[in-house]
């Protein structure tokens, strides 16, 4: 049976494969080689760190850490993205007579989809260290393999746990975005705690108690240094088998208890106006300053992407993810007056709207799914329906900045007004180069995406990977304008610099934007059956 | 443009995926004020046809005039005077029902005052009441009664319909029938396809049968009946639908 489910979904793949042609597979290539290559070169760095036997007092320190680093970017790291990989579409496939332990393995197996950097990496690590004559080199070729196996084995099924809990958390309407931002808090409160000096000590005393057994990172380090390193591998590769099977359980436990759950019932969500007339009208603002139908598809997208789940969880991550990672280097800064805490705000702003992306104008159809051959069918210009869109994006970019200025206000962290202006004017200006690569993009990668799940379907791989790569092209003229404040001390040359960039911003824009509705005109029938096709066994990411 | 041309005038219509061609050198002409029903069996070619007309997809060649317009040339003046229920849901999910009306009523270039109250009045007249609904809580019939609201806020002259009856309940089936026959009697004309042949039997003045992509039968109702056959027999002769099924020993 699991053949069965791997073949429906490499052929439900295909079929998208197909529609996005050579090109998309081109691109396809250049952006894994790029990410990959970078794990690659990381995993040769370890290799080459961990096979050096003058190292040996430092990888026995280090070594821990390192796999507790691991540990955390593989279940967090997918939180942090708000983009949890594939996973089993269980509405489809309970309907057969699938055994559960089948099921439960395919969903493990897929938690490789959002670790497989980790998995290089790891391996870079095992091989340095079965070359290093300091830890028993090729003697230790049975216990270093174990130890990477099972504390794969033990992420893969934590995640894949922590995968089911979370979602359905996440799908709960109302806790969701208080979920999210509590996760994200507990993930980076012991940096911030560590920066911010509160409790400074025992954290950073925290740290070499990494190195002790007990946990599964510090019992996968002595198993893979061995008694080379003076410790004992074999208790130590028990208590990492102990943790990974506590793993399994875990993981299991949530499986079947998110085959019991009721998705749909959890996210029903009845509008009701009457209780909140205030927000109509907010709504129906753009109508008193645009024309219809920009106007009206300003409104809709308003009205639609506040109603929808997945938009909101990355919008509050926009602003809380961004301040909780920034701010413990903002408040280093405040010491050595770096370029991050003069300059906090802006790069928070600038951080929530390449988050945004994903949700709005990275792949600007995604929630409208098939019902985006309306904007065929009416009689209206696609460039306004792009235009409208963008302008939506844009509205919700602002408010993640005023929020992002809010919350540093409430933290009283000494952020004047011109910062705030300042803010707002350098992501305005990023924006514009966003937005026009996010038109392209969404017409030539285009992606449906589902509202209600919030932890899959974001904007096309290839999409993601477009805006990655020209996500730091697209800040350069910003940053220009940054550098040469610092260079020349002037404020003078630093707005020049950003109005240069604002006009060039604005011809990116435009000329993107005459791409963009000429690629929707000549690919409409790929577009519309992209939009529209259904998925396969599994929600892929 | 003339009042007297065509509905739907097309010639050598035809649209090819690779080698095949789902919709193969098509002529039609759908007279105005016509109530019209395009048939075939599943894979015929009929909603690939209504896609083209529509401009959701380009054909590969022939022409299409709709109106006695030429759609290529003067697509967003035709859009206008088009209403449309697609086979897939053209409905946003995260709207309420009254707000996606009014959205395409001002997406038709009605003024928002007029997009709203005609809003409600075909909520009314659909019964779909529940005004705060959001529309990814539609059952199937509550959402295809939508769509045909939607598709007459602008009061079009031609309606293109894909299946507008599947998933709808006897009451609201009636009440889209009657609203149907009203809009062909001011002068609109209605091009529909359907499975329920009962339906375009008692409905439409012609009818087109495609198969493998191709015209095989069109005439006025009584044309193609010869005055004995029903509908049905009409169209399982001329698809030739096979029972092999009896060949399959295990299934018996």
């Amino acid at each position: 049976m699991i053949p069965a489910i791997l073949r429906a979904q490499w052929l439900s793949m295909r079929i998208s494969r197909l529609a996005s042609g050579r090109r998309g597979a081109v691109f396809t290539g250049i952006v894994a080689v790029i990410w990959y290559g970078f794990w690659t070169l990381l995993a040769v760095v370890a290799e080459e760190l961990t096979a050096a036997p003058e190292l040996r007092s430092h990888i026995e320190t280090w070594l821990p850490v390192g796999l507790l680093a691991v540990f955390g970017y593989w279940q967090l790291a997918p939180l942090a993205s708000a983009t949890m990989g594939a996973s089993l579409d269980l509405r489809k496939l309970l309907i057969y007579p699938v055994p559960r332990r089948s099921l439960f393995l395919v969903e493990i197996l897929l938690r490789v989809t959002t670790c497989a950097e980790l998995l290089l990496l790891l391996t870079g690590a095992a091989i340095g260290l079965l070359r290093n004559p300091a830890f028993g080199a090729w003697r230790s070729i049975g216990r270093v393999p174990l130890a990477v196996v099972l504390f794969a084995a033990f992420n893969l099924m934590l995640a894949a746990g922590l995968r089911n809990l979370i979602e359905r958390l996440l799908s709960r309407r109302g806790i969701r975005e208080v979920m999210a931002l509590l996760l994200m808090l507990v993930g980076v409160l012991p940096r911030l705690l560590i920066v911010t000096g509160v409790g400074g000590r025992r954290i950073e005393h925290a740290f070499p108690a990494a190195a002790n057994p007990i946990w599964p990172w510090g019992a996968a380090a002595r198993c893979m240094l061995g008694l080379a390193a003076g410790a004992r591998p074999l208790p130590a590769a028990a208590v990492l088998a102990a943790w990974t099977l506590a793993a399994y359980l875990f993981g299991r436990w949530q499986f079947v208890r998110s085959l019991r759950y009721d998705f749909q019932e959890a996210q029903a969500t009845v509008v009701s106006a009457k209780d909140r007339p205030w927000t109509d009208g907010l709504y129906r603002l753009p109508s008193f300053v645009l024309p219809d139908p920009l106007a009206a598809i300003v409104e809709k997208e308003l009205r639609s992407l506040v109603r929808t789940p997945r938009f909101r969880l990355v919008f509050v991550m926009g602003f809380s993810f961004g301040l909780v990672v920034w701010l413990p280097m903002m408040l280093r800064g405040r010491v050595t007056h770096s370029a991050v805490s003069g300059n906090f705000l802006a790069v928070v702003s600038l951080y929530a709207l390449f988050l945004l992306a994903q949700v709005t104008y990275g792949n600007a159809f995604g929630f409208d799914r098939s019902a985006a051959q309306l904007y065929y069918a009416a009689p209206v210009a696609l460039s306004r329906v792009l235009a409208g869109k963008n302008i939506a994006a844009a509205i919700f970019i602002f408010l993640e900045v005023a929020a992002v200025s809010a919350a540093c206000s409430v933290l009283r962290l000494g952020i004047s007004a011109g910062q705030i202006g300042e803010a707002f004017l350098v992501t305005a200006i990023a924006a514009l180069y966003l937005l026009g690569v996010g038109n392209v993009s969404s017409v030539n990668y285009p992606r449906p995406m589902r509202a209600q799940r919030v932890s899959a379907g974001g904007a096309a791989g290839r999409a993601q990977g477009l805006l990655f790569l020209l996500y730091p092209i697209a800040l350069l003229p910003v940053f220009l304008a940054y550098l040469a404040r610092y260079a020349f001390d002037n404020r003078i040359i630093f707005y020049a610099i950003l109005a240069f960039a604002a006009a060039l911003g604005v011809a990116i824009y435009w000329m993107a934007m005459e791409s963009a509705v000429a690629t929707a005109g000549k690919r409409r029938e790929t577009i519309l059956a992209e939009l529209s096709r259904g998925e396969g066994p599994m929600v892929a990411e | 443009m003339t009042d007297s041309a065509p509905a739907i005038a097309v010639h050598n219509l035809r649209k090819l995926y690779g080698d095949k061609a789902a919709v193969d050198g098509v002529d039609l002409a759908v007279p105005r004020g016509c109530f019209f029903g395009f048939l075939g069996p599943n894979g015929a070619g009929k909603s690939t046809t209504i896609r083209m007309l529509t401009g959701l997809i380009p054909p590969s060649s022939g022409s299409i005039e709709l109106l006695g317009m030429p759609l290529a040339e003067r697509e967003l003046e035709i859009k206008r005077r088009i209403g449309l229920v697609p086979d897939e849901s053209l409905l946003f999910d995260r709207l309420t029902g009254a707000e996606f009306l009014e959205f395409v009523g001002r997406m038709y270039g009605l003024a928002r005052p007029m997009a709203v109250e005609r809003a409600q009045s075909l909520l009314e007249l659909f019964e779909l009441r529940e005004k705060r609904k959001l529309i990814a809580e539609y059952s199937k019939g509550m959402r295809k009664r939508l769509a045909m609201a939607a598709s007459l806020i602008h009061h079009p002259d031609l309606f293109l319909m894909d299946e507008p009856f599947e998933g709808v309940d006897a009451v609201g089936a009636r009440l889209m029938k009657d609203i149907l026959l009203d809009q062909v009697r001011r002068g609109a004309t209605i091009f529909l396809t359907s499975h329920v042949l009962e339906v375009v039997e008692r409905l439409c003045d012609r009818v087109a049968i495609i198969d493998h992509g191709k015209i095989v039968r069109e005439g006025s109702m009584d044309e193609l009946r010869g005055g004995t056959e029903s509908l049905e027999d009409v169209f399982v002769r001329v698809v030739g639908a096979g029972h092999e099924f009896h060949e399959l020993e295990w299934l018996k």
